[in-house]
Protein backbone atom coordinates (compact mmCIF):
# COMPACT_ATOMS: atom_id res chain seq x y z
CA UNK A 1 0.00 0.00 0.00
CA UNK A 2 2.55 1.92 1.13
CA UNK A 3 4.86 1.56 -2.05
CA UNK A 4 2.11 2.25 -4.62
CA UNK A 5 1.09 5.21 -2.87
CA UNK A 6 4.87 6.33 -3.91
CA UNK A 7 4.76 5.33 -6.88
CA UNK A 8 1.50 7.29 -7.77
CA UNK A 9 3.14 10.30 -6.19
CA UNK A 10 6.22 10.01 -8.68
CA UNK A 11 3.93 9.41 -11.58
CA UNK A 12 1.79 12.50 -10.65
CA UNK A 13 5.39 14.30 -9.92
CA UNK A 14 5.85 13.49 -13.46
CA UNK A 15 3.01 14.13 -14.94
CA UNK A 16 2.97 17.57 -13.28
CA UNK A 17 7.05 17.97 -14.61
CA UNK A 18 5.44 16.98 -18.30
CA UNK A 19 2.72 19.60 -17.98
CA UNK A 20 4.76 22.36 -16.73
CA UNK A 21 7.51 21.95 -19.37
CA UNK A 22 4.15 21.57 -22.69
CA UNK A 23 3.21 24.54 -20.76
CA UNK A 24 6.32 26.83 -20.85
CA UNK A 25 7.15 25.84 -24.37
CA UNK A 26 3.81 26.56 -25.64
CA UNK A 27 4.10 30.06 -24.19
CA UNK A 28 7.93 30.51 -25.58
CA UNK A 29 6.43 29.49 -28.89
CA UNK A 30 3.04 32.00 -28.59
CA UNK A 31 6.27 34.67 -27.26
CA UNK A 32 8.22 33.47 -30.55
CA UNK A 33 5.05 34.18 -32.79
CA UNK A 34 4.16 37.55 -31.57
CA UNK A 35 7.85 38.68 -31.93
CA UNK A 36 8.32 37.62 -34.88
CA UNK A 37 4.47 39.15 -36.10
CA UNK A 38 5.83 42.51 -34.39
CA UNK A 39 9.33 42.12 -36.48
CA UNK A 40 7.62 41.47 -40.04
CA UNK A 41 5.36 44.70 -39.84
CA UNK A 42 8.23 47.10 -38.51
CA UNK A 43 9.17 49.18 -40.83
CA UNK A 44 12.36 50.88 -41.36
CA UNK A 45 13.40 54.66 -42.68
CA UNK A 46 14.81 55.12 -45.89
CA UNK A 47 16.72 58.01 -47.49
CA UNK A 48 14.30 59.05 -50.06
CA UNK A 49 15.63 60.21 -53.20
CA UNK A 50 17.32 63.48 -52.45
CA UNK A 51 18.67 61.96 -49.45
CA UNK A 52 17.84 64.64 -47.23
CA UNK A 53 15.15 62.77 -45.10
CA UNK A 54 14.38 59.30 -44.33
CA UNK A 55 10.90 58.22 -45.66
CA UNK A 56 8.93 55.01 -43.81
CA UNK A 57 8.89 51.84 -45.62
CA UNK A 58 6.28 50.01 -43.95
CA UNK A 59 5.95 45.91 -44.66
CA UNK A 60 2.22 46.04 -44.44
CA UNK A 61 2.36 48.08 -48.11
CA UNK A 62 0.31 46.58 -50.44
CA UNK A 63 -1.10 43.87 -47.94
CA UNK A 64 -4.49 43.50 -45.77
CA UNK A 65 -4.56 46.23 -42.94
CA UNK A 66 -4.65 43.72 -39.49
CA UNK A 67 -7.47 44.05 -38.19
CA UNK A 68 -8.64 45.43 -34.92
CA UNK A 69 -11.47 45.87 -32.53
CA UNK A 70 -10.85 48.85 -30.10
CA UNK A 71 -13.10 50.83 -27.42
CA UNK A 72 -14.08 54.38 -28.59
CA UNK A 73 -14.18 57.11 -26.41
CA UNK A 74 -17.77 56.26 -25.86
CA UNK A 75 -17.20 52.34 -24.67
CA UNK A 76 -18.68 51.66 -28.56
CA UNK A 77 -16.38 48.75 -30.20
CA UNK A 78 -15.23 49.81 -33.49
CA UNK A 79 -13.84 47.23 -35.54
CA UNK A 80 -11.10 48.29 -38.74
CA UNK A 81 -13.47 46.04 -40.86
CA UNK A 82 -16.68 47.72 -40.62
CA UNK A 83 -15.54 50.41 -42.60
CA UNK A 84 -14.98 48.33 -46.02
CA UNK A 85 -16.09 50.09 -49.05
CA UNK A 86 -14.61 53.79 -47.12
CA UNK A 87 -10.68 54.76 -47.27
CA UNK A 88 -9.27 54.81 -44.04
CA UNK A 89 -6.86 57.01 -42.11
CA UNK A 90 -5.34 54.90 -39.48
CA UNK A 91 -3.91 57.93 -37.13
CA UNK A 92 -1.99 56.70 -34.21
CA UNK A 93 -1.38 59.64 -31.87
CA UNK A 94 -1.28 60.41 -28.04
CA UNK A 95 -1.93 63.43 -25.87
CA UNK A 96 1.37 64.10 -24.90
CA UNK A 97 2.47 64.37 -28.56
CA UNK A 98 3.56 67.61 -30.34
CA UNK A 99 3.50 66.99 -33.29
CA UNK A 100 0.54 64.91 -33.36
CA UNK A 101 -1.04 67.93 -32.67
CA UNK A 102 0.43 69.84 -35.67
CA UNK A 103 -0.84 67.40 -37.92
CA UNK A 104 -4.30 66.63 -36.64
CA UNK A 105 -5.79 70.09 -38.02
CA UNK A 106 -5.15 69.26 -41.24
CA UNK A 107 -6.12 65.43 -41.20
CA UNK A 108 -9.53 67.37 -39.96
CA UNK A 109 -9.53 69.49 -42.65
CA UNK A 110 -8.91 66.89 -45.08
CA UNK A 111 -11.59 65.01 -43.78
CA UNK A 112 -14.24 67.38 -43.92
CA UNK A 113 -12.73 67.74 -47.59
CA UNK A 114 -13.19 64.27 -48.99
CA UNK A 115 -16.02 62.54 -46.50
CA UNK A 116 -18.54 62.71 -49.25
CA UNK A 117 -16.36 60.37 -50.91
CA UNK A 118 -16.32 57.70 -48.54
CA UNK A 119 -13.21 58.30 -46.76
CA UNK A 120 -13.03 58.55 -42.87
CA UNK A 121 -10.10 59.00 -40.54
CA UNK A 122 -9.66 56.47 -37.07
CA UNK A 123 -7.74 58.29 -34.60
CA UNK A 124 -5.92 55.85 -32.37
CA UNK A 125 -4.85 56.86 -28.90
CA UNK A 126 -1.32 55.87 -28.23
CA UNK A 127 -1.85 56.94 -24.45
CA UNK A 128 -0.89 54.46 -21.27
CA UNK A 129 -4.08 52.98 -20.09
CA UNK A 130 -4.17 51.31 -16.31
CA UNK A 131 -6.25 49.03 -17.69
CA UNK A 132 -6.19 47.02 -13.87
CA UNK A 133 -7.09 50.60 -11.85
CA UNK A 134 -10.81 51.88 -12.51
CA UNK A 135 -10.13 55.45 -10.85
CA UNK A 136 -6.99 55.81 -13.34
CA UNK A 137 -8.22 54.28 -15.98
CA UNK A 138 -10.96 56.65 -15.85
CA UNK A 139 -9.07 59.67 -15.69
CA UNK A 140 -6.62 58.89 -18.62
CA UNK A 141 -9.91 58.86 -20.90
CA UNK A 142 -10.93 61.52 -19.17
CA UNK A 143 -7.72 62.85 -20.16
CA UNK A 144 -7.84 61.57 -23.78
CA UNK A 145 -11.58 62.82 -24.77
CA UNK A 146 -10.33 66.50 -23.52
CA UNK A 147 -8.18 66.81 -25.51
CA UNK A 148 -9.64 65.09 -28.44
CA UNK A 149 -12.42 67.81 -27.73
CA UNK A 150 -10.01 70.59 -27.38
CA UNK A 151 -8.43 69.92 -30.92
CA UNK A 152 -11.76 69.60 -32.10
CA UNK A 153 -11.64 65.84 -33.32
CA UNK A 154 -14.92 64.98 -35.01
CA UNK A 155 -13.80 61.60 -36.57
CA UNK A 156 -13.62 58.04 -33.84
CA UNK A 157 -11.06 58.31 -31.69
CA UNK A 158 -10.41 54.54 -30.35
CA UNK A 159 -8.17 53.90 -27.22
CA UNK A 160 -5.66 51.36 -26.11
CA UNK A 161 -2.89 51.69 -29.25
CA UNK A 162 -0.96 49.63 -27.47
CA UNK A 163 -3.24 46.38 -28.07
CA UNK A 164 -3.01 46.38 -31.85
CA UNK A 165 0.93 47.50 -31.80
CA UNK A 166 2.52 44.27 -32.69
CA UNK A 167 0.65 43.86 -36.24
CA UNK A 168 1.36 47.48 -37.24
CA UNK A 169 4.84 47.20 -36.78
CA UNK A 170 5.20 48.58 -33.31
CA UNK A 171 4.01 52.12 -33.21
CA UNK A 172 7.67 53.18 -31.90
CA UNK A 173 7.48 56.84 -33.10
CA UNK A 174 4.03 59.21 -33.15
CA UNK A 175 2.79 60.59 -35.51
CA UNK A 176 1.92 57.28 -37.35
CA UNK A 177 -0.65 56.97 -40.34
CA UNK A 178 -1.67 53.98 -42.76
CA UNK A 179 -3.94 54.45 -45.41
CA UNK A 180 -6.09 51.68 -46.22
CA UNK A 181 -8.34 51.37 -49.77
CA UNK A 182 -11.96 50.38 -50.03
CA UNK A 183 -10.95 46.92 -50.30
CA UNK A 184 -8.71 47.10 -46.49
CA UNK A 185 -5.78 46.90 -48.56
CA UNK A 186 -2.76 49.27 -46.91
CA UNK A 187 -1.33 51.52 -49.31
CA UNK A 188 1.09 54.12 -47.84
CA UNK A 189 2.22 54.40 -44.41
CA UNK A 190 3.97 57.45 -42.47
CA UNK A 191 5.81 58.26 -39.84
CA UNK A 192 6.32 61.45 -38.25
CA UNK A 193 5.02 64.78 -39.54
CA UNK A 194 5.16 65.54 -43.04
CA UNK A 195 3.08 68.06 -44.66
CA UNK A 196 -0.66 68.57 -45.40
CA UNK A 197 0.03 67.75 -48.87
CA UNK A 198 1.49 64.48 -48.42
CA UNK A 199 -1.30 63.65 -46.34
CA UNK A 200 -3.75 64.48 -49.06
CA UNK A 201 -1.87 62.88 -51.65
CA UNK A 202 -2.15 59.77 -49.68
CA UNK A 203 -5.96 60.06 -48.79
CA UNK A 204 -6.43 60.44 -52.46
CA UNK A 205 -3.98 57.36 -53.45
CA UNK A 206 -6.61 55.26 -50.83
CA UNK A 207 -9.45 56.39 -52.45
CA UNK A 208 -8.75 55.19 -56.16
CA UNK A 209 -6.97 52.36 -55.14
CA UNK A 210 -7.88 49.20 -57.07
CA UNK A 211 -6.25 47.11 -54.64
CA UNK B 1 56.63 71.22 -56.93
CA UNK B 2 55.04 68.44 -58.02
CA UNK B 3 54.87 66.94 -55.11
CA UNK B 4 53.63 70.14 -52.88
CA UNK B 5 50.53 70.44 -55.45
CA UNK B 6 49.71 66.81 -55.08
CA UNK B 7 49.82 67.68 -51.56
CA UNK B 8 47.76 70.53 -51.60
CA UNK B 9 45.02 68.50 -53.75
CA UNK B 10 44.87 66.18 -51.59
CA UNK B 11 44.33 68.61 -48.39
CA UNK B 12 41.49 70.70 -50.42
CA UNK B 13 39.63 67.20 -51.30
CA UNK B 14 39.90 66.00 -47.73
CA UNK B 15 38.79 69.59 -46.61
CA UNK B 16 35.60 69.31 -49.29
CA UNK B 17 34.88 65.80 -48.18
CA UNK B 18 34.38 67.10 -44.18
CA UNK B 19 32.68 70.13 -45.49
CA UNK B 20 30.11 67.47 -47.18
CA UNK B 21 29.93 65.26 -44.74
CA UNK B 22 29.05 67.90 -42.33
CA UNK B 23 26.56 69.55 -44.48
CA UNK B 24 24.52 66.69 -44.84
CA UNK B 25 24.67 65.61 -41.36
CA UNK B 26 23.39 69.40 -40.72
CA UNK B 27 20.80 68.68 -43.16
CA UNK B 28 19.53 65.39 -40.99
CA UNK B 29 20.23 64.13 -37.91
CA UNK B 30 20.80 60.58 -38.75
CA UNK B 31 22.40 59.03 -41.61
CA UNK B 32 20.65 55.54 -41.19
CA UNK B 33 17.37 54.02 -40.37
CA UNK B 34 19.94 51.98 -37.91
CA UNK B 35 21.77 55.49 -36.58
CA UNK B 36 18.03 56.82 -35.73
CA UNK B 37 16.62 53.02 -33.61
CA UNK B 38 20.26 53.00 -31.94
CA UNK B 39 19.66 56.93 -31.09
CA UNK B 40 15.42 56.42 -30.09
CA UNK B 41 16.48 53.34 -28.08
CA UNK B 42 18.55 55.09 -25.95
CA UNK B 43 17.35 58.61 -26.11
CA UNK B 44 19.08 59.74 -22.24
CA UNK B 45 22.08 58.17 -21.30
CA UNK B 46 22.97 58.61 -17.65
CA UNK B 47 27.19 59.84 -17.78
CA UNK B 48 28.06 60.44 -14.30
CA UNK B 49 28.83 59.93 -11.19
CA UNK B 50 29.05 56.25 -10.40
CA UNK B 51 29.77 56.20 -6.98
CA UNK B 52 29.75 58.82 -4.42
CA UNK B 53 30.24 59.48 -0.65
CA UNK B 54 28.46 61.36 1.51
CA UNK B 55 28.68 61.79 5.57
CA UNK B 56 25.73 59.62 6.52
CA UNK B 57 22.48 61.13 7.70
CA UNK B 58 22.98 64.66 6.44
CA UNK B 59 21.71 66.39 3.52
CA UNK B 60 24.29 66.50 0.36
CA UNK B 61 24.94 67.94 -3.09
CA UNK B 62 25.27 65.38 -5.70
CA UNK B 63 25.44 66.82 -9.74
CA UNK B 64 23.88 64.36 -11.63
CA UNK B 65 25.51 64.45 -15.52
CA UNK B 66 22.68 63.04 -18.95
CA UNK B 67 23.52 63.13 -22.34
CA UNK B 68 20.27 63.18 -24.84
CA UNK B 69 21.19 61.40 -28.25
CA UNK B 70 22.34 63.52 -30.82
CA UNK B 71 19.48 64.96 -33.08
CA UNK B 72 16.63 64.29 -30.32
CA UNK B 73 15.17 66.48 -27.33
CA UNK B 74 13.77 65.83 -24.49
CA UNK B 75 10.93 67.91 -22.72
CA UNK B 76 12.35 69.56 -19.27
CA UNK B 77 11.36 69.43 -15.69
CA UNK B 78 9.32 72.64 -16.67
CA UNK B 79 7.52 72.05 -20.41
CA UNK B 80 5.13 74.65 -21.40
CA UNK B 81 2.37 72.74 -21.81
CA UNK B 82 0.72 70.72 -19.63
CA UNK B 83 0.07 68.05 -21.93
CA UNK B 84 3.42 67.41 -22.36
CA UNK B 85 5.26 64.83 -20.05
CA UNK B 86 8.23 66.68 -17.80
CA UNK B 87 11.40 64.78 -17.19
CA UNK B 88 11.65 64.04 -13.37
CA UNK B 89 14.27 62.00 -11.35
CA UNK B 90 13.07 59.74 -8.60
CA UNK B 91 14.95 57.57 -5.76
CA UNK B 92 13.10 54.35 -4.45
CA UNK B 93 11.82 54.50 -0.81
CA UNK B 94 13.69 51.35 -0.04
CA UNK B 95 17.11 52.19 -1.40
CA UNK B 96 17.90 53.77 1.74
CA UNK B 97 18.92 57.01 0.30
CA UNK B 98 16.56 59.68 0.01
CA UNK B 99 15.73 62.63 -2.44
CA UNK B 100 16.16 65.86 -0.51
CA UNK B 101 15.65 68.20 -3.02
CA UNK B 102 16.67 67.91 -7.00
CA UNK B 103 17.05 71.20 -9.04
CA UNK B 104 16.66 70.81 -12.56
CA UNK B 105 18.44 72.96 -15.50
CA UNK B 106 15.88 75.39 -16.96
CA UNK B 107 14.70 73.92 -20.29
CA UNK B 108 15.91 76.12 -23.46
CA UNK B 109 13.31 77.29 -26.19
CA UNK B 110 13.12 74.80 -29.10
CA UNK B 111 10.27 75.28 -31.90
CA UNK B 112 9.78 72.71 -34.20
CA UNK B 113 10.47 73.42 -38.25
CA UNK B 114 6.67 72.41 -39.03
CA UNK B 115 4.91 74.86 -35.87
CA UNK B 116 7.79 77.96 -35.54
CA UNK B 117 5.08 79.41 -33.87
CA UNK B 118 5.19 76.72 -30.83
CA UNK B 119 8.04 77.50 -27.90
CA UNK B 120 9.01 73.97 -26.07
CA UNK B 121 11.14 73.92 -23.94
CA UNK B 122 13.51 71.28 -23.99
CA UNK B 123 16.91 69.42 -22.80
CA UNK B 124 19.45 68.67 -25.57
CA UNK B 125 23.26 67.32 -25.36
CA UNK B 126 24.27 67.42 -21.89
CA UNK B 127 22.43 68.47 -19.11
CA UNK B 128 23.36 68.24 -15.30
CA UNK B 129 19.99 67.75 -12.47
CA UNK B 130 21.68 69.27 -9.28
CA UNK B 131 20.18 66.99 -6.17
CA UNK B 132 20.24 66.84 -2.38
CA UNK B 133 20.54 63.26 -1.00
CA UNK B 134 20.39 62.01 2.34
CA UNK B 135 22.08 58.57 2.84
CA UNK B 136 22.13 56.03 5.94
CA UNK B 137 25.16 54.85 7.12
CA UNK B 138 26.44 51.91 4.69
CA UNK B 139 26.75 51.27 0.84
CA UNK B 140 23.78 51.68 -0.94
CA UNK B 141 23.44 50.41 -4.37
CA UNK B 142 20.70 52.73 -5.81
CA UNK B 143 18.70 52.57 -8.93
CA UNK B 144 17.08 55.94 -9.24
CA UNK B 145 14.81 57.03 -12.14
CA UNK B 146 14.72 58.92 -14.71
CA UNK B 147 11.13 59.65 -16.80
CA UNK B 148 11.68 61.40 -20.01
CA UNK B 149 9.55 61.87 -23.22
CA UNK B 150 12.08 62.33 -26.32
CA UNK B 151 11.26 63.24 -29.81
CA UNK B 152 13.50 64.49 -32.98
CA UNK B 153 12.10 67.50 -35.27
CA UNK B 154 9.12 65.47 -36.71
CA UNK B 155 8.05 62.75 -34.33
CA UNK B 156 7.85 61.64 -30.24
CA UNK B 157 8.86 58.21 -28.80
CA UNK B 158 6.59 57.12 -26.07
CA UNK B 159 7.96 58.35 -22.54
CA UNK B 160 10.44 55.88 -20.70
CA UNK B 161 11.94 55.76 -17.76
CA UNK B 162 15.88 54.47 -17.39
CA UNK B 163 17.62 52.93 -14.28
CA UNK B 164 19.83 55.58 -13.17
CA UNK B 165 22.48 53.20 -11.22
CA UNK B 166 24.21 55.17 -8.40
CA UNK B 167 26.62 53.83 -5.61
CA UNK B 168 26.39 55.75 -2.40
CA UNK B 169 28.67 55.46 0.40
CA UNK B 170 26.99 56.69 3.88
CA UNK B 171 30.16 57.62 5.97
Amino acid sequence: MKRNTIVLFVVLFILAIFGWAGWANWKYRQQAAERRLALSAKGELVPDAAGDTLQYNSPLINKPAPDFTLEDLHGNKVSLSSYKGKAVLINFWATWCAPCKIETPWIIALRNKYSSQGFEVLGISADDLDLNDKQKLSEEKQQIAQTAQQMHIPYPVLLNADSISKPYGGLDDLPTSFYISRNGTVVAAQVGITSEDEIEGNIRKALESKN
Amino acid sequence: MLNLQSTWRGTFAAAALMLAATAASAQFPFNSSQDHAAAKNNAVQYLYPEQVTVPAGKPSAVEMHFRVAHGLHINSHTPKDSYLIPTVLSVPASSGVRLDNATYPPGTDFTLPLDPNTKLSVYTGEFTIFTRIVAQRGNHLVQAQLRYQACDNNACMPPKTITVPIDVIGK
